[in-house]
């Protein structure tokens, strides 16, 4: 049994989970004294769910790592997830070390090092499927370390820029 | 008739191909780099070769050496690369061997814009309005000039055409030497030439071009128009047939426009005439198309020709097998290009492994593509993955069941433009046929949905972390490494949660 917090369009949930089979397909989520009926299908799968049964109402749904995002049919949904039970939360954003997204080759670095930049402005451009990427500053601060150059090709998580 | 065709191209074009050379009992031959190995095309060809060359699909000698070795005796260029360079054509005619396409000289003649503009203006037909010179890197100061007589919005263009370059606009005379540096810097690199041109913009406008077919003895046909006014970071995204922004009496007009224009350069083989329409329903001539376009399927949806069987029956030597009076454009079809982008990341690249597919069904649905479960998304290419087409009566009910469609498409493991795609086909200028190229569609929607369906997202997302939960401890207790949200969970456990 487990009480988690959720947050979603501005609405804050509380929602009563417990599995109701054994082989983890089936659960009851009680929200507001009213339960409902979750089925997981597939549940041995590898890689993450794609779809799930509420009540009777199917989704399909994609959902990033850190389970920060939620997409189904209506569009993309920014979510916060809390377990009840442990009172730490996440920061909102990691440290200021800015990754590559997406593996590629360094097409223009933007920014010089000590340079104070906004939350959001253009820091690198990252060229991959013949297209030129804008990796932008998750905060603002001063660039602190600029770790890649022109002409370099980068794969996926590579650290970039650092902004502190 | 051709025993053997070499395709040189890649993805969902050459996939195309490959069936149209299939249907007639024709041997197609297919390249690949090492990067592509497993796109569709490649397994479906009757042969495939290795094309090792730093330069790839734009290495002419290198293409033209294996199309020898296997005894081709065409290419079918498709589209990019080097589907518009008279170069290759003449290259393809040295070797013996057919190219699939306009003549050489027409290619020659359409390929500078500035010249065809030149030709449709002086034969009488309205064009849109464009500098009368063009320039490189030494005739900036020549520029201001020019643009002030012209007026702004501009459009910078690259005097080479082809291979999708995206046109630049310019509102101010400030932002006008920037533009152009950037422009004439990524023609250089595309084409090896840095002369860009002044066109006058025009907004609101409709981008039509018109579909036209010629054989090598006279015979020229249009098989109508298509509409392609909505552009998303330099990709037209959603295209359809009949243009909703045309009356009867305008279209027939349009149609013949198209067809004298053709005429001009004694155009053979498919292409496309391209034009501008305004706000008051003039039609302004931009450019021709030499090749086949990503959109055809459209025409091929409402007429029921097979564009690439002509293709390839005209470069045979054949006559056309239907004329303007036995062509019958029926109902109405959309296509939407789905795309390797990220609609909620500024619509970056987002190249990948595809772990789950599934493509629409249903009747009056097509499905052009390179992917299939499993299969790499190539970080070397443009992020086209696959075009969906689907056909209807009229054009309400296409709207539907396009919009069916798009929802029964499920591509997972990359991200992908279907959303946005959706959020187009409701828009509320789409759904009346008002829109036009600056249409602008956000792809966050601020729609607010019932309490209940927020709840629905809450159980969802409780149910996933407790999934999570589980498998963050069963792997606590096996040593077994799985990927993915697993793996995510096992870093959040180290980050103290």
């Amino acid at each position: 049994m487990y009480t988690i917090a959720v947050t979603v369009g501005g609405h804050d949930f509380e929602v009563t989970i417990k599995q109701t089979s054994p082989n983890g397909d089936r659960f009851a989520a009680q929200v507001d004294g009213i339960e409902h009926d979750v089925i997981v299908p597939d549940p041995g799968q590898q890689g993450p769910n794609e779809w799930m049964i509420v009540g009777d109402r199917p989704y399909e749904i994609l959902f990033d790592e850190d389970l920060k995002t939620l997409r189904v049919y209506s569009g993309k949904h920014h979510i916060k997830v809390r377990d009840t039970r442990s009172a730490i939360t996440r920061p909102e954003s990691g440290d200021g070390r800015v990754k590559a997204p997406i593996p590629g080759l360094i097409a223009r670095v933007l920014v010089e090092k000590g340079q104070q930049v906004s939350a959001d402005d253009a820091l690198i451009v990252l060229e991959a499927m013949k297209m030129e990427n804008e990796i932008r500053a998750p905060r603002s601060g001063v660039v602190t370390s600029i770790r890649v150059k022109p002409g370099d090709s980068v794969v996926r998580n590579t650290v970039l820029v650092e902004v502190s | 008739m051709f025993k053997k065709i070499l395709i040189a191209n890649r993805g969902e074009i050459a996939t195309r191909i490959v069936h149209a050379c299939r249907s007639m009992g024709i041997l197609s031959v297919v390249l690949y780099e090492s990067e592509d190995i497993s796109s569709l095309h490649v397994r479906l060809a009757d042969e495939c070769v290795l094309l090792d060359a730093p330069d790839g699909f734009l290495n002419m000698e290198a293409i033209i050496r294996i199309a020898r070795q296997v005894n081709a005796d065409a290419i079918h260029p498709g589209y990019g690369f080097l589907a518009e360079e008279p170069e290759f054509a003449q290259a393809c005619a040295a070797a013996g061997l057919v190219f699939i396409g306009p003549s050489a000289d027409t290619m020659e003649q359409v390929r500078s814009k500035i010249n065809a503009l030149y030709v449709v203006a002086a034969a009488g037909f309205t064009t849109v309005e464009y500098s009368e010179f063009s320039y490189g890197h030494d005739e900036l100061s020549d520029i201001p000039q020019a643009a002030a007589k012209m007026g702004f919005p501009l459009v910078i263009k690259s005097c080479r055409g082809g291979r999708g370059l995206g046109e630049r606009w310019v509102d101010s005379a400030e932002k006008l030497e920037t533009v152009v540096r950037n422009a004439q810097a990524q023609s250089l690199d595309r084409y090896g030439d840095q002369r860009v041109y002044l066109e006058k913009g025009i907004l609101p406008a409709h981008q039509v071009g018109v579909q036209i077919l010629g054989d090598k003895h006279g015979n020229l046909i249009h098989l109508g128009e298509r509409e392609g006014s909505i552009i998303s970071r330099g990709n037209k995204i959603v295209e359809e047939s009949p243009a909703p922004c045309l009356s009867d009496e305008q279209r027939q007009s349009l149609h013949a426009e198209a067809l004298e224009i053709a005429r001009l350069f004694n155009y053979e083989n498919a292409g496309t005439v391209e034009f501008i329409v305004d706000a008051d329903g003039n039609f302004h001539f931009t450019e021709i198309k030499s090749r086949i376009q990503v959109e055809h399927p459209l025409t091929e949806m409402r007429s029921g020709v097979d564009l690439i069987r002509e293709q390839i029956r005209i470069a045979a030597g054949e006559p056309l097998a239907i004329s303007q009076d036995t062509i019958t454009l029926r109902g109405h079809a959309i296509m939407c290009r789905v795309l390797a982008r990220d609609p909620w990341a500024e619509f970056m690249a987002a190249p990948g492994e595809l772990t789950r597919v599934r493509f629409p069904c249903g009747a009056q649905v097509r499905v052009d593509t390179y992917v299939y479960c499993n299969a790499e998304i190539p970080l070397i290419y443009e992020p086209l993955i696959g075009k969906l087409t689907a056909w209807d009566r009229d054009r309400t009910s296409c709207i539907g069941r396009m919009e069916t469609t798009l929802q029964d498409t499920k591509l997972i493991g990359i991200q992908t433009n279907i959303a946005y795609l959706q959020r187009i086909l409701e828009s509320a200028e789409f759904c009346d046929g008002t829109y036009s190229t600056d249409l602008d569609v956000q792809p966050f929607g601020d729609r607010r949905q019932p309490i209940e369906h927020y709840r629905d997202l809450a159980i969802i997302a409780a149910t996933l972390y407790v999934k999570r939960n589980q498998a963050h401890t069963k792997n606590e207790m096996s040593t077994q490494r799985n990927g993915g949200w697993k793996q995510s969970a096992r870093r959040m456990a180290m980050r103290g949660e």
